[in-house]
């Protein structure tokens, strides 16, 4: 299964993911892989705040991936403290 | 401090000082409001002499508080027809209040098309016909006020479009490199600055110190807290600085609510290529500045220095509203092309969201294709030569889609819609609907908790609780809006009790006052309904509380969804 990751606002992975040509992560996953699994798998620079998954806003993070989701994630330069 | 009353009637324009009397305890838009709503007409055409312009420094303005130097521009607005503040940033609050002046107030109309240039320091009121500035752009006609009058002003003016009376026209402020590019943009007041045929107000606050506390230590202290406060919140702290307003646009377009082609389409393809990383990217490598205050004070620091690709000063950095208006709105995703846009309609003095969203209106009826960064660059051009094509784009695009017959056209009370899709951010939808000015989103901002989680979250695809928050959103931004303060400030008072309560004992510490945070909900009440009166007396009903019909009928892409929210539960937003 793959899924397409978004990275805004600065943040960054420090693994090396492949990429399609707008530079977004493709990444693969059996099931089941929850959106809090994927978010710790990233090895990003800073905790996402904004996660966004096909469009929507969640809340959720234990929400499952299902193939050709879409995740957008940003720190909380666009959030708040809570 | 006191109000200045410019009156331009007769042979010889007349300056009065006056105390504040009844006025005592307002400031910014409380003051402007309360002007406006009790002395104007409100049937009055809003280019005749019985309109006033009254430009008013906030609460705080001319202290050593942060982030206290906004400036409230009010009148009849000439494009609504209703009441009007616009904001803007700049150096004229301070300096403003240095030199105790709490309200310019303009009145009157001058007889003749002369043109007049108002100076203003500690000890000279001094207004002067001056035809040589006619028609100047912006910044010439700071230049040229640089050679008469030194390097240690501030000019508020307005460029061609103001003085062409357009509904689309700013009133310009400068920044602290004294340049014109903050904008009290929205409603036309650059034309009602016009129709008094004032062109430029000069201040100059040598000699003066700043506006003494009641109580000095309370004052310091509240105001290290407060500063300290926007430092550790993480958008008005790191991201804002870091990027700008323009950080806005990933996050917008992700959650499909950045309207594209016209209020078409959720998302834009080019987004990313105009985002606020990349702009940021862009500007330190040509030399410009992504981190930069537009007032002395400001500790935020949110604007930035767009230099373009030989590394020259070319704008300000495009907020994100301008970069939406006049890039993804018109399918335009060429940031050079925008900055150029937002250079242009800072020099002829135009609001840039009621400029973008025209450009779109007039690309839907075929006067250029979408996309067509050249052609929106010509028709800006075309308003400053003053054709007759620039007539109606510069008045706005209500106007603009009455002159072309376009169906789709994105305003309430006559003001274009800024940069979120109501359909796919309710909670906005609710603000642009019911607010006083028209289509505004800074009215009442529940962008911050229907997508950016600030203060708590709202699911902005929902109806509940969007009348709720826009509601406690309006009468909170109508107290800071008073206050001189800049509403970015609302993101760290959102999120952290303690900030909140350092810009209570701010204001506290400087009048000797013992305000609350229901204090707080009734001065904003209080400039509401200033504003709902004012309303309602030029003729305003609850039908024109609502979004165009397209909103109702037309799913956008790619949730699919219309605006939901019942006109009874719009109806309900002012019931206190």
């Amino acid at each position: 299964m793959k899924v397409v990751i978004r990275l805004f606002g600065g943040l960054k992975s420090e693994k090396d993911f492949p990429k399609n040509e707008e530079g977004d992560i493709i990444f693969e996953f059996s099931e089941p892989f929850t959106v809090c699994q994927l978010i710790d798998s990233l090895g990003l620079n800073k905790t996402p705040y904004i996660v966004v998954l096909n469009g929507v806003i969640i809340n959720e993070f234990s929400l499952p991936l299902r193939d050709a989701d879409e995740v957008s994630l940003f720190p909380p330069i666009a959030g708040g403290a809570w | 401090m006191r109000i200045l009353r410019i009156n331009m009637n007769g042979e010889t324009p007349v300056a009065r000082f006056e105390e504040m009397g009844d006025y005592e305890g307002l400031g910014g838009r409380a003051l402007t409001s309360a002007i406006v709503s009790k002395e104007v007409d409100p049937l009055c055409h809003p280019l005749s002499s019985d309109n006033k312009l009254v430009i008013a420094a906030g609460l705080l303005a001319g202290t050593v508080s942060a982030m206290s130097g906004r400036v409230s521009v009010g009148c009849k607005s000439p494009l609504t027809g209703g009441i009007k503040e616009a904001n803007a940033g700049g150096q004229a609050g301070q300096v403003m209040g240095r030199l105790g002046i709490a309200a310019i107030v303009l009145e009157g109309k001058p007889r003749g098309d002369d043109v007049y240039k108002v100076y203003i320091n500690k000890d000279t009121v001094k207004i002067e016909k001056d035809n040589s500035l006619k028609l100047l752009p912006n910044y010439d006609l700071i230049e040229k006020m640089k050679k008469e009058f030194g390097e240690k002003i501030v000019c508020i003016s307005i460029g061609p479009a103001g003085e062409m009376k357009l509904a689309g026209a700013s009133v310009a402020v400068t920044d602290k490199e004294l340049r014109p590019t903050r904008h009290a943009g929205r409603g036309g007041v650059g034309a009602v600055m016009g129709a008094k045929g004032v062109k430029v107000i000069v201040l100059d606050d040598s000699g003066t110190s700043p506006r003494q506390p009641k109580n000095v230590e309370a004052f310091k202290e509240a105001n290290k807290l407060f500063v300290e406060g926007l430092q550790k919140h993480p958008v008005t702290g790191q991201g804002l600085p870091a990027y700008g307003t323009n950080v806005l646009t990933n996050i917008i377009n992700e959650v499909g609510a950045y309207p594209t082609y016209n209020f078409k389409e959720g998302r834009f393809a080019g987004a990313r290529k105009i985002s606020g990383e990349v702009e940021a990217e862009l500007e330190k490598q040509r030399g410009g500045n992504p981190t930069h205050n537009c007032q002395r004070g400001c500790v935020i620091r949110c604007s930035g220095i767009y230099h373009d690709k030989d590394g020259h000063y070319l704008t300000k950095q495009p907020e994100y509203e301008t970069v939406w208006a006049l890039g993804g709105n018109c399918g335009i995703d060429d940031l050079d092309k925008i900055a150029m846009m937002d250079f242009l309609c800072d020099n002829y003095g135009l609001d840039t969201i009621e400029m973008g969203a025209t450009i779109g209106v007039a690309m839907e009826a075929g006067v250029l294709k979408f996309g067509d960064a050249d052609g929106a660059i010509n028709l800006l051009h075309e308003i400053g030569k003053g054709s007759y094509l620039g007539r109606i784009i510069g008045n706005g695009a209500a106007y603009t889609g009455r002159a072309f017959g376009v169906e789709r056209v994105p305003v309430v009370k006559g003001q274009a819609l800024p940069a979120y899709d109501p359909r796919a951010v309710q909670g906005i939808g609710v603000t642009y609907a019911t607010s006083t000015m028209g289509a505004d989103h800074t009215a009442g901002y529940t962008i911050a908790l229907n997508i950016l989680k600030t203060g708590g979250y709202v699911d902005p695809l929902k109806t509940e609780g969007q009348v709720e928050l826009s509601r406690n959103l309006q009468i909170a931004t109508a107290f800071i809006d008073s206050t001189g303060m800049c509403l970015f400030i609302a993101f760290a008072l959102l999120d952290q009790p303690d900030t909140n309560k350092a810009l209570l004992d701010l204001i506290n510490a400087f009048y000797g006052w013992n305000m609350t945070d229901k204090d707080v909900v009734e001065y904003g009440k209080k400039v509401l309904n200033f504003e709902r009166d004012f309303n309602a007396r030029a003729g305003f009903t609850k039908e024109h509380d609502r979004l165009p019909r397209f909103f109702y009928k037309e799913p956008i892409p790619p949730h699919n969804v219309v605006f939901m929210v019942k006109d009874e539960e719009l109806d309900q937003l002012y019931n206190w």
